[in-house]
């Protein structure tokens, strides 16, 4: 027995556990191991197996014999199978794609071992071995598949290897080998049971009970099947549920109702892939199809069957073929009519869905008409409509009719003599004149050859004949007499040569006879039956007593009726026949002829016509009845007389006996036609279910369709409804096809309005441009938009137009919808009022959202930041961080603690350009209406101007107070001095006063020019004033002259030189010039450079006054004017005492050495 | 450092001409010697060779600062006294210690600080 093991991903695990839990002794298992290999690998699977058993793990080689207890791996890059017990390794693999090793070896294990293979699917991913499993269950093996903890089978392999219903234990690893050794402890022990066929003894005598259980049970009658198949199939299921003896499976079918259902199915297994034989499929496709489709129009039904379909792959096969033959173009509809009694099996096929891989089908076909779904292939729609799928026993009901092709392949084979036979029958009354009929390769028609035209000898291939007549009496459900006229020629072929001649030879001294049935139809005649036949008028018939002699008719019925009801021979002697007018005794001999089984079919009856009678002279020799013979004539004429009245009653008897039979006939006739009609009528019932059932799948989809369609309708009603956007739906004639309610706002919509033109609906809006408006879009299918503008406080909208497509993609209309913009367009113009206060403000604005990025900076702000947009918007805040701050701004900006209202801080800020700027900010938190916080507002304002007014204010504060201490202490100068130099406080108070004015004189000068300085000029006017004559102080005096340039002397210059000024002008009005009227007085002036600096030289000259004395003591005014103002001007001054007057020449230099 | 003269000699920087004049006239009235200067140059040539005991140091020499003087006086370990009409602003780190007289002030003013130089 060889097991073949199959692993993939996970394998090796398995592998050790599988043969750490087998004994050395394994009695004559081998174990194959095939494992998805790396084709470029070498493989260490030997020696790592190897490590966990004993037995020799070898590699496989090709030619190898497998040996018992030894354990074969499968080398890398490489095909194995198996061939009458012998490794053959083909290499190299495969391409990828059609790389199915464990699928490969399971099937040439099923096919060498038969009953013996062993297949075993471990761990692994994909589907590999689920196929090859199938093939080894059809020949009836073993199947187990791993599963994991939870004993259900691990997903991958084994799952998909489970998903085939055909696994019979799905076991952990480590329980596998002691059920292999149990299954094979049972094997040896049904082998030793077994006859030379391989089937063992007892179960032929309990097949009936079997089948009998299972007619019960699941409703289908096998005991027609083939013998020898049944019981290896019962046979295997003995061996899965380890039952010792046949009454033990038995008694085990009675326990566990469910095993009625898996020996079904085990008797169903069928092997089917698609394109299974193609040389069959390629004599279909050039023999039948051509001429299925010739003559064909186009509204034609091409009817096809195919019984036993199994899971489908021949019905879509076939479906294939014929949509390829008949290409897309062909208007021919193809009814498919798939049936199989397995309706789990018809159930898949239903689905059209096959894990991959599929096996027969070409790339391209595979292309065309499947569409891959994940692992799976599924059946496209245009095949799959071509099916029709039904569950359906091509034994039990009645078949179908008018097919054009029959295809029932490998089911035959199943089936014992008489099934096939009523089959074939079944299939020539289902088939229309002409149409095909195709079984498998090992199927025949054997004694139907004579309903068929073979077309394709080697592949079966058939047409049916026309002359040959089916009757439905013959069909499977009238099965009391299921083959009864088949004996006839059966008989016939039995008959050899010598038998013929020996009755020949006899047949002058045998007794005429004739062999009849049941029905009393004559099967033989032999001998002179002549002599007592004589046919009656009318149809011409083989019934006996149709043909047989009036007189002799009802002894023979009676006899005949006898010998059949009782079986038993039936001997009359002495009929009296009248032959040619002369008197005959006859022996009447009914012998029955008994079946096997006792019943009675035939009968033979002889006729054994004894020698004729010596002619009695009775009345003669008898002397007494001399007195008698009047009265014996008398008898015999009236027993004549009776007979003869007799005769008549039984012709009349049989005359009636005819009518009643052919009346009999026409209601058999009758009968079998509605029987015919019935049977086509459940044939018809039988595709009205089909097609009830894919009406009722349609109407299920619809029906969804239905109501998601409803849902979607109301919630397009509710949105319509609730939106407050004014929504039309017009159709090309301006025809309103729908409104929301708020359209009612702007067109005097109402109810009815609804497939009336909006033309007719007076608007509320001002929009006459509509019509043109929808024509436009019409043309150029885009959206058009437009701004309806109300006149005064009516509202704005915003119009969008764009055409209405339906599902199609078609355009029908357009839509349009109206959108109050009215406070949008409020809060644009707002926001742009906003925007331009912030452009246009000199202050930087800047904002930031909640994330602390910078999201607005006004054109003010790149000025003053030196930072454009681009550069800060996005950026986090912290960037305008200064370097140097104080606590305050880096709270600010770093650690975002912010305060809750408005606040204001300063800081300094520095350019990228280096340049630093004093900024203040204030800061206003940005919050929604419910106060909620989401934005930050920042103005910073360049202070640089006020700070620097602040300290120019603050260095004129200093300025002044110096100033004004500076003046005091002059002040106190004065005062001391004059106080030193006045002879009494009268005249002390007159110079000082004096003093005091000149020096207030020239501080009114220097404050028009905000102590910048005072003009030369001015200062001159202001000290000689008192002195002129006139009041024009603009004009020259008659006694002063005044000349010099515009000379502005700066603060300093001015109060020196006018004090000194002052001196001279006190002193010419007291002493000099200016005490007489006639004295004058020049005072000029001019500038010039000196040491590059520039000097102002002034010169005071006295004319005309009285003559002038040196002063006795130097007085104020003298020392002042000789020592303070170069003292103080750094400059040089000449004060002389003329007689003619005084002079004084003042040169100082006007700006000061920087040092 | 005292000369051989009976008198003690006195630097009066000052560039107010009538300031200048009432201080030399009450300085001479209190028996001190008096070298005059309005201009910083001229200021820092004195201290430099004149042979003085004690200066009065106005701040502001016609917009100069008289701080070189000062310097000069320290080096020579001549005594003095700034006299300002700025207030009592802060005087620079190296000055902070010495006397200021605030402008306007009087002859008792003068006299307590030269006498508190002359002592020290």
């Amino acid at each position: 027995m060889i097991v073949g093991i199959g692993a993939s991903a996970g394998g090796l695990e398995a592998f050790k556990a599988f043969f750490a839990h087998m004994p050395v002794d394994s009695g004559q298992l081998a174990f194959v191991l095939v494992q998805h290999l790396a084709p470029d690998h070498t493989s260490l699977l030997a020696e790592l197996v190897g490590r966990n058993t004993s037995m020799p793990v070898i590699e496989a080689a090709h030619g190898m014999r497998v040996e018992p207890r030894h354990i074969y791996v499968i080398p890398p890059n490489a095909t194995l199978t198996v061939e009458n017990s012998v490794l053959q390794v083909s290499k190299p693999a495969p391409p990828r794609e059609h790389r199915w090793p464990i699928n490969t070896f399971f099937t040439s294990l099923a096919e060498d071992q038969g009953d013996c293979a062993v297949c075993v699917v471990l761990a692994g991913t994909g589907s590999d071995g689920a196929q090859g499993l199938r093939a080894v269950k059809d020949h009836g093996g073993l199947a187990l598949a791993q599963s994991g903890f939870d004993h259900e089978a691990m997903t991958g392999m084994p799952a998909n290897a489970v998903a085939t219903g055909l696994v019979d234990a799905v076991l952990p690893v480590s329980d596998m080998p002691a059920r292999l050794l149990a299954y094979q402890k049972q094997m040896h022990a049904a082998q030793r049971k077994q006859g030379s066929d391989g089937v063992r003894g007892d179960l032929a005598a309990h097949l009936k009970t079997i089948c009998g259980l299972l007619h019960a049970e699941v409703g289908h009658d096998f005991s027609q099947y083939k013998e020898k198949t049944l019981m290896r199939r019962i046979q295997r299921r003995m061996l899965v549920v380890q039952a010792e003896t046949v009454t033990d499976y038995i008694e085990y079918l009675d326990q566990h109702p469910n095993e009625h259902e898996l020996l079904f199915r085990e008797f169903l297994i069928g092997v089917t892939e698609f394109f299974r034989d193609p040389v069959a499929f390629e004599a279909l496709r050039t023999i039948a199809v051509p001429a299925l489709l010739a003559d064909r129009a186009g509204d034609d039904v091409l009817r096809v069957w195919v019984p036993g379909c199994a899971t489908g792959e021949e019905a879509y096969s076939i479906a294939i073929l014929l949509r390829e033959a008949m290409g897309s173009q062909h208007g021919l509809k193809v009814k498919i009519f798939a049936t199989d009694i397995d309706d789990q099996a018809i159930g898949r096929a239903r689905a059209g869905r096959y894990r991959a891989p599929l096996n027969g089908i070409s790339p391209e076909r595979l292309e065309r008409w499947f569409s891959k779904d994940r692992d799976d292939y599924c059946v496209v729609k245009q095949i799959r409509e071509m099916c029709i799928f039904s569950p359906h026993s091509v034994l039990k009901d009645p078949p179908f009719s008018r097919m054009d092709l029959v295809s029932c392949r490998n089911l035959l084979i199943y089936l014992g003599n008489d099934l096939q036979q009523r089959l074939v029958q079944s299939f020539h009354y289902a088939l229309r004149p002409g149409g095909f009929l195709l079984l498998g390769t090992s199927e025949r028609l054997a004694r139907n050859a004579r309903l068929f035209t073979e077309r394709d000898k080697k592949q079966r291939l058939y047409m049916r004949r026309d002359d040959a007549d089916t009757r439905p009496r013959d069909l499977p459900n009238m099965r009391r007499h299921p083959v009864e006229h088949a004996t006839q020629t059966a008989r016939q072929q039995g008959e050899n040569l010598i038998d013929r001649r020996a009755r020949q030879a006899l047949e002058p001294w045998s007794p005429a006879y004739v062999v009849i049935n049941a029905s009393h139809d004559v099967l033989r005649f032999s001998g002179d039956t002549g002599r007592y036949l004589a046919p009656s008028a009318g149809a011409a018939s083989l019934n006996l007593f149709h043909l047989l002699d009036k007189p002799l008719r009802g002894a023979v019925h009676a006899a005949t009726l006898q010998a059949f009801a009782d079986g038993t021979r039936v001997i009359r002697e002495e009929l009296a026949l009248l032959l040619n007018g002369h008197e005959r005794s006859l022996r009447l001999i009914v012998e029955p002829l008994a079946e096997g089984d006792g019943k009675i079919e035939m009968c033979v009856v002889a006729f054994d016509e004894l020698e004729p009678a010596p002619h009695s002279t009775g009345p003669a020799t008898d002397g007494e009845s001399g007195g008698e013979p009047g009265r014996v004539r008398t008898l015999e004429d009236e027993l004549r007389e009776t007979r003869a009245q007799l005769h008549t009653a039984v012709d009349l008897h049989e005359m009636a006996s005819e009518d009643l039979k052919s009346a009999n006939e026409e209601y058999q006739s009758v009968n079998e036609e509605l029987q015919s009609a019935n049977e086509e009528l459940e044939t018809s019932t039988e595709e009205m279910q089909s097609i009830n059932e894919e009406l009722q799948t349609v109407n299920v989809e619809l029906n969804s369709k239905n109501e998601a369609l409803n849902r979607l309708n109301s919630d397009i009603r509710n949105l319509l409804d609730s939106t407050h956007i004014a929504t039309l739906f017009l159709d090309k004639d301006l025809t309103i096809r729908s409104y929301t309610p708020a359209m009612t706002e702007l067109f005097h919509l109402r109810d009815g309005d609804k497939g009336r033109p909006i033309t007719e609906i007076s608007p509320r809006i001002n929009y006459p441009e509509l019509k043109s408006d929808v024509a436009r879009v019409l043309l150029d299918m885009a959206v058009t938009e437009r701004t309806l503008r109300g006149d005064g406080d009516a509202p704005t909208f915003l119009l969008r137009m764009r055409p209405y497509l339906t599902v199609d993609n078609l355009v029908d209309g357009v839509v349009l919808t109206f959108v109050d913009i009215t406070e949008s367009q409020r809060l644009n113009n707002e926001h742009a009022r906003l925007a331009a206060i912030v452009n246009s403000s000199r202050d930087a604005i800047f904002g930031f959202s909640m994330d602390e990025r910078i999201s607005s900076w006004n054109a003010s702000a790149e000025r003053i930041f030196g930072l454009s947009a681009d550069q800060v918007v996005g950026q986090p805040l912290s960037i305008l961080l200064p370097s140097e701050s104080s606590e305050e701004t880096r709270k600010f900006f770093a650690s975002h603690e912010r305060p809750k209202r408005l606040a204001e801080f300063e800081m300094t800020w520095t350019r990228p350009d280096g340049e630093s700027v004093p900024l203040a900010i204030s800061y206003s938190p940005v919050c929604s209406q419910d106060g909620t916080l989401f934005a930050g507002k920042l103005v910073a304002r360049d202070i640089t101007e006020r700070v620097r007014a602040a300290r120019y204010t603050e260095m004129m504060l200093a300025e002044l107070n110096h100033r004004v201490k500076n003046t005091l202490a002059t002040v106190q100068a004065i005062a001391q001095q004059t106080i030193a130099n006045a002879p009494n406080l009268p005249a002390f108070a007159e110079s000082f006063l004096s003093r005091l004015l000149a020096l207030s004189h020239t501080h009114n000068l220097l404050a028009q020019d905000a102590w910048i300085g005072a003009s030369l000029a001015g200062i001159v006017k202001n000290e000689l004033a008192p002195y002129r004559q006139d009041s024009d102080s603009r004009m020259n005096d008659a006694r002063m002259r005044l000349q010099g340039d515009e000379i502005t002397l700066p603060s300093k210059q001015a109060l020196a030189i006018s004090m000194a000024l002052h001196e001279l002008a006190t002193n010419a009005g007291k002493y000099g010039s200016l005490s007489v009227p006639e004295g004058r007085v020049a005072v000029t002036w001019t500038t010039h450079m000196k040491d590059q600096r520039l000097w102002l030289l002034l010169q005071w000259t006295e004319t005309g006054g009285p003559t002038v004395a040196p002063p006795t003591r130097r007085g104020f005014g003298s020392r002042l004017i000789g020592e303070g103002v170069p003292y103080e001007l750094d400059g040089e001054v000449t004060l002389a005492f003329s007689p003619d007057g005084v002079t004084c020449v003042i040169d100082v230099p006007l700006d000061e050495v920087v040092s | 450092m005292t000369t051989d003269c009976v008198q003690p000699c006195i630097l009066l920087a000052e560039d107010e001409m009538m300031l200048a004049m009432m201080l030399e006239d009450r300085l001479l009235a209190s028996g001190y010697n008096v070298i005059k200067a309005a201009r910083l140059s001229r200021c820092l040539e004195l201290a430099e060779s004149a042979s003085i005991d004690l200066a009065i140091l106005d701040i502001n020499l016609a917009g100069d600062q008289s701080f070189p003087v000062a310097m000069v006086l320290r080096r020579r370990g001549i005594p003095f006294v700034f006299s300002s009409g700025y207030g009592d602003q802060d005087l620079p780190e190296a000055w902070r210690n010495e006397k200021v007289l605030q402008k306007p002030y009087d002859s008792r003013q003068l006299t307590e600080a030269l006498a508190t130089l002359r002592i020290a």
